[in-house]
């Protein structure tokens, strides 16, 4: 019953979405107000279907109905509520119904906030996103069904997979990702509508930038959120592996950085408009890439789900949605034609071209290493894994640069300037770049590239500041308090780019903390007995023995120690490791104390057969937490530059001006 | 039409799309281990229930199916009639050893004893064994020809299909 029920809601979205995309494009291409109007309501009802058909679902697995297939597979009457409310996502077929189910909510929000406006392009984004929507809902009707009826139904089933009930962090990664992935639809419709346009206008540069924005906050923090549980769960105390999944959640994020970058020069210059495009057009394929990578089977990894059907069919939407994005560009890309050009290397917008640059090629460098092992095992037949020192090798010099341009970039005016000026633009932040080394180098910095960084994330600090600090001076100046000047000038007017700065903020702390963090950890391998104390990493560890507990979905055995520094307790940390009955390897959960200054990370190895001993790792890893916070500032910043200012104004700036001082247009 | 974004777009798309098809399809799990073609590992271990100690050279001229497997693992409760059927089938041609990973004696008698056993059942104390043979996870097993070299390894419970495929390799 509630199986059908569900299968006739996608049948209807496979159809709505269908006639819909038919209906944007005829509408697009007829300039037919009527049928744009109809368009609207076809992208109302394909979201209205597909929050349906997910409630259905939430519905058959909170009531544990296992008459529908997909309970049967991740539904257990064993589990706490929260997991089973969360298993919608944790196997392939509930995932991509929650893919739906997103994809209808960005669909519906795009439509609503544009309604009325831009309608020359608008059918055309509608019809893009309808046909994604119907390329999703047919997956969901056909090979990913999870509306199959089961005629015996069981009377309980295994639950969802353990990875997904080992901790919090999981509740709330998967949707972020996909609020990141799914969002770039929105973006991806809006440039494909530009190229079908055959132009680019300075008023539709609005919504294309802040449909980019948004799903770029998702994804920034979905990334620091899937690290976070890295390092919280799987026990050997690093947050990044450069493993095939991760890094393809990096690449839309790269390309969709370099996008919104481009997306400021076009505004400026009105230069880059088909580059903007291209990277548009790449961040949203690269998350169906991404996408193709974890549910294909082709990539082995920690978030690979069992292997389906789906890929073949995934690659064929993939395949299709690249050739049609590379021949549109290719027809419509001299008709974008430019307004301006690049007047001096050292400027403003030259230094956006060289950032866009290392993007690109760290996007490239990425897919590469990615790709590696299945070229290779194509060409030879040999199994192989491109590992850590490639892509470390290939992205610490990258990173660097990126937090050079971070400083140098806003310290540049644009256009031409003087030699004079140039100095006096860039001279002052070596000052605190050269601080900040000294400090490092006080407290035991010794890496050369830990250095290098250090030097860039101050002198990005200090241009930073700077910038944010300006404005307010100069309304200041003008009258007004502080306050005043912080709300009005920074937050009302000055929104956009008071943002970014709390963004570029975020991304000097966090690569200057992954550059720390990663060189400077201290890692040790101790064998404790029972009342047993250590010193390791400046604290005291005492082992204070073993406990089996057993749970209904898992059994654990938890090592518990409690730790002193200056003969003061500090904490206790109980590690754990849980065997989950469906698993072949019992799944560790160090324990982390975490502090501003560092983390303290135990994680267990092994217990000794007689309980009284355990061997542990004990790592010692500084600034790890600014990461998590830093990447929070970054979030945060894109949302205070994404909240519309409605007094902004947009215009094409002819002239270069470095004082920023004109408010809400600049960057 | 721009002719040069369009051939190479082109070549890009065909480049990711081809790459791409050719993964489907494989196992990305599944991993040649190092070993297969070489001699095994030797090992002398305690046998569950006599105490008895087993030397791998003990079985030279015969087939040996190796299985590591421990009481905590699950989909080895499924595995293990399997491998006792196909034991007992099989018993005079090929040797079963089981190897018991990270586990306590008490626990795997009572196991056994529970669900019956027809071959000796190793206890691999400090996990020495299995880091030897570089098992990734339990159930995993491998399969080694008359003159004691491995020619195939299995990660995950087998079904007697998959047994039968992998001894064939083992018994030529």
């Amino acid at each position: 019953m509630t199986a059908a029920l569900g299968r006739y809601l996608i049948l209807a979205s496979v159809l709505v979405a269908t006639s819909g995309a038919f209906v944007g494009f005829a509408a697009g291409q007829k300039r037919s107000p009527e049928g744009a109007k109809w368009a609207r309501r076809f992208a109302y009802a394909f979201a209205a279907l597909m929050v349906l058909a997910t409630l259905v679902m939430e519905y058959a697995l909170i009531t544990h109905d296992f008459s529908v297939q997909y309970v049967t597979q991740v539904g257990s009457t064993q589990v706490p509520m929260w997991v089973t409310i969360v298993s919608l996502w944790s196997s392939l077929e509930g995932s991509i119904l929650f893919w739906g189910f997103i994809l209808g909510v960005y669909i519906a929000g795009a439509t609503w906030l544009t309604s009325g406006k831009h309608e020359d392009y608008m059918p055309f984004a509608i019809g893009t996103w309808l046909g994604c929507g119907a390329f999703f809902s047919f997956l969901i009707a056909g090979p990913a069904n999870p509306f199959v009826s089961v005629p015996n139904p069981p009377l309980d089933g295994p639950g969802p997979n353990p990875l997904l009930q080992n901790h919090a962090l999981m509740i709330i990664h998967p949707p972020m990702l996909y609020l990141g992935y799914v969002g770039m639809t929105i973006p991806f419709g809006l440039a494909m509508a530009a190229l079908l346009r055959k132009r680019l206008g300075h008023s539709f540069l609005r919504p294309l930038r802040a449909a980019l924005l948004l799903p770029w906050v998702f994804l920034t923090i979905a990334i620091m959120l899937g690290g976070w549980w890295a390092y919280e769960v799987l026990g050997w105390g690093g947050y990044w592996a450069w493993d095939p999944v991760e890094n393809a959640s990096l690449l839309p994020w790269l390309t969709a950085t370099a996008a919104l970058h481009s997306a400021i020069v076009m505004e400026r210059r009105g230069i880059l408009k088909g580059w903007t495009i291209t990277l548009v057009q790449a961040s949203f394929l690269l998350t169906i890439l991404g996408t193709f990578m974890t549910r294909s089977g082709v990539f082995n990894s920690v978030h690979s789900f069992t292997q389906s059907s789906i890929g073949p069919t995934i690659l064929v939407f993939l395949a299709t949605t690249l050739i049609a994005s590379v021949v549109l560009l290719a027809m419509r890309i001299d008709s974008l034609e430019s307004e301006g050009n690049i007047e001096s290397a050292a400027s403003r917008e030259g230094m956006f071209l060289v950032n866009n640059l290392i993007f690109v090629v760290l996007t490239f460098t990425v897919l590469v290493g990615t790709c590696f092992p299945l070229i290779v095992e194509a060409m030879k037949g040999k199994q192989m894994s491109v590992g850590r020192p490639y892509f470390d090798a290939m992205a610490v010099p990258m990173g660097a640069a990126l937090l050079f341009l971070i400083g140098v970039g806003p310290a540049l005016p644009w256009g031409r300037t003087t030699k004079r000026d140039l100095l006096r633009a860039l001279l002052p932040p070596v000052g605190t770049g050269l601080l900040v080394v000294a400090i490092g180098g006080i407290l035991g910095v010794r890496n050369a590239w830990t250095l290098v960084t250090l030097f860039f994330g101050g002198y990005a600090v200090h241009v930073t500041l700077a910038q944010m600090w300006l404005p307010l001076v100069q309304r200041m100046k003008r009258g007004g308090s502080f306050g005043e000047a912080l709300i009005d000038g920074q937050l009302r007017r000055g929104r956009r780019r008071f943002g970014s700065y709390i963004v570029h903020a975020g991304a000097t702390i966090v690569l200057v903390a992954i550059a720390v963090s990663s060189t400077q950890r201290t890692s040790q391998e101790l064998v404790l007995t029972r009342g047993q104390t250590v010193n390791a990493a400046g604290y005291a560890i005492t082992f204070n023995g073993i406990e089996d507990r057993a749970e209904p979905h898992r059994q654990s055995t938890i090592a518990h120690f409690s730790v002193a520094k200056n003969g003061k307790p500090v904490t206790t940390m109980d590690p754990r490791m849980n065997q989950y009955a469906t698993m072949r390897e019992p799944i560790g959960t160090p324990a982390v104390h975490s502090t501003l200054v560092s983390d303290l990370y135990i994680s267990i190895m092994n217990i000794g057969l007689d309980k009284q001993s355990a061997g542990i790792v004990v790592i010692n890893t500084p600034m790890v937490s600014w990461i998590w916070i830093a990447v929070l500032l970054m979030g945060l910043g894109g949302l205070v530059a994404l909240i519309p200012s409605r007094r902004a104004v947009y215009a094409v700036q002819p002239q270069s001006d470095a004082a920023p001082s004109l408010g809400t247009a600049q960057s | 039409m721009n002719r040069t974004v369009l051939i190479i777009g082109l070549l890009i798309v065909a480049a990711i799309v081809a790459i791409l098809f050719m993964g489907l399809g494989k196992d990305p799990a599944h991993i040649e281990s190092p070993l297969i073609g070489r001699p095994a590992p030797g090992f002398a271990l305690k046998a569950v229930g006599s105490g008895e100690t087993i030397d791998l050279t003990r079985y030279r001229g015969k087939p040996v199916v190796l299985n590591f497997w421990a009481t905590w693992c699950r989909p080895c409760w499924d595995e293990h009639p399997v491998l006792t059927a196909n034991a007992q089938m099989l018993g005079s041609q090929v040797q079963f050893l089981g190897v018991v990973f990270q586990d306590e004696e008490s626990k795997i008698r009572s196991f056994l004893e529970q669900r019956g056993w027809a071959y000796p059942t190793l206890v691999d104390q400090a996990g020495k064994t299995a880091i030897a043979y570089g098992v990734g996870g339990v159930p995993e097993t491998y399969f080694l020809d008359r003159n004691g070299n491995i020619v195939a390894k299995f990660a995950g419970p087998m079904s007697a299909e998959d047994i039968q495929s992998n001894l064939q390799k083992a018994m030529k």
